[in-house]
């Protein structure tokens, strides 16, 4: 608790009110559906990263050449993956739906511009897959 | 047939005698249907307990000073129907994160100071003499703004916010929609002025869109919205070689 109070009512006469500071509750994003996906979508950062950085850790691993590398194939690393996957996609979501929010253009409703964006996340996708699948060959 | 009821649990808190706030259950009729949540209130004040301390004024949405926490969502006490609640029971409280003078009344000191820091006026580099006329304005160019403006200063859209509720140091909602507000009128010249106040690690950047803030907003102001347009703003004021530019 602490003792707070307008600076202007903290004369003499008229001491600074004691009020009650009340602190947030550990379980408050447990409360609210709302908080718990916001609390969800900055956690999926944790698993994503750690999976970048072992991606990093691969290319690192397969600069030497093709020979003596093998890729991770684990059950356990493909069930990662996965989840990873699902996280990324929940991420790309929320993040280009914010698009309807945040551009705004004259005349232009804000479906379309989120619709833009999505077109524009499966053309880019392509693209990479595309290339990838070029070099593989 | 026996007279309708209902149950309100109200926050009590003496700064002079309790530690901590407790709740108090009222049983009270549930008279007519047009009840809102102040009405209890006023019943209670009325015919039960004297004491009972909350701020009110206009009764219809406008002034924005009974919002208070029911069932744990921010709403404004005039316009929270006891029907929609009716056979459960209510629980009114302060809203959250303020601290609390008394009962259901909450500190405000801090809003008012975050207000103020942004500067809520139209600011011009140069004041046109007063026989000049008007700064006038298509409707187009008021469209640009109004959403913003609807703003009743009810700060449940701090309630709402846990960044705000973890950081008070956080600008918050609505001074960030109320800047965005004159920042988009074409009569205000004051951008340069405020952005070091919303360009702040304390500013938008502090917002990491959790979005209850527009979901509680009573007057559809959407402070969400004017945080991430103003991230884009700054983000394109910072990138762009003339993003400085004079405006
Ligand atoms: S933005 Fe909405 S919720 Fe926030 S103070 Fe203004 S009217 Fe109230
Ligand atoms: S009493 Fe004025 S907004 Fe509720």
């Amino acid at each position: 608790m602490k003792a707070l109070g307008g600076a202007e009512a903290a004369d003499s006469t008229h001491p600074p009110p004691r009020v009650y500071k009340p602190e947030m509750p550990r379980g408050w994003w447990l409360r609210q559906r709302h908080y718990f996906l916001y609390i969800i979508r900055e956690f999926t950062a944790l698993p994503m990263a750690l999976w970048l950085l072992w991606l990093l850790y691969e290319i690192q691993r397969a600069s030497n050449g093709p020979k003596g590398y093998y890729p991770p194939s684990s059950p356990a690393f493909i069930v990662f993956s996965i989840i990873v996957l699902a996280f990324a996609l929940y991420h790309t979501y929320t993040f280009l739906s914010l698009a309807g929010v945040i551009i705004h253009i004259k005349g232009v409703p804000s479906r379309l511009i989120v619709l833009s964006q999505f077109a524009a996340w499966l053309v880019a996708s392509a693209v990479i897959a595309a290339v990838l699948i070029g070099f593989a060959r | 047939m026996a007279e309708k009821r209902i149950t309100v649990r109200a926050t009590r808190f003496d700064p002079a005698k309790d530690k901590a706030p407790r709740l108090q259950s009222y049983d009270i009729p549930f008279a007519d249907e047009s009840m809102v949540v102040l009405d209890a209130l006023n019943h209670i004040k009325a015919h039960v307990d004297g004491s009972l301390s909350y701020r009110w004024s206009c009764r219809m949405g406008i002034c924005g000073s009974c919002g208070m926490m029911i069932n744990g969502i921010p709403k404004l006490t005039c316009n929270a129907f006891l029907r929609d609640y009716w056979p459960r029971s209510i629980t009114v409280e302060p809203l959250n994160n303020f601290p609390i003078v008394r009962d259901l009344v909450i500190d405000m000191e801090d809003f008012m100071h975050k207000l103020k820091s942004i500067k809520p006026w139209i600011i011009r580099k140069q004041e046109y003499p007063l026989g000049a006329g008007e700064h006038r304005q298509t409707m187009d160019q008021i469209d640009e703004f109004r959403q913003f403006s609807e703003c009743i200063n009810c700060m449940l859209c701090y309630a709402a916010c846990p960044v705000y509720g973890l950081n008070n140091e956080f600008l918050g909602p609505a001074a960030t929609a109320l800047a965005r507000r004159y920042d988009l009128d074409s009569r205000d010249q004051g951008i340069k002025e405020r952005l070091p106040v919303l360009a702040n690690s304390e500013g938008v950047w502090e917002c990491s869109f959790v979005g209850e803030c527009s979901v509680v907003c009573p007057k559809g102001v959407d402070p969400a919205k004017a945080i991430q347009q103003t991230k884009l703003d700054t983000t394109m004021r910072f990138v762009l070689p003339y993003g400085n530019r004079e405006e």
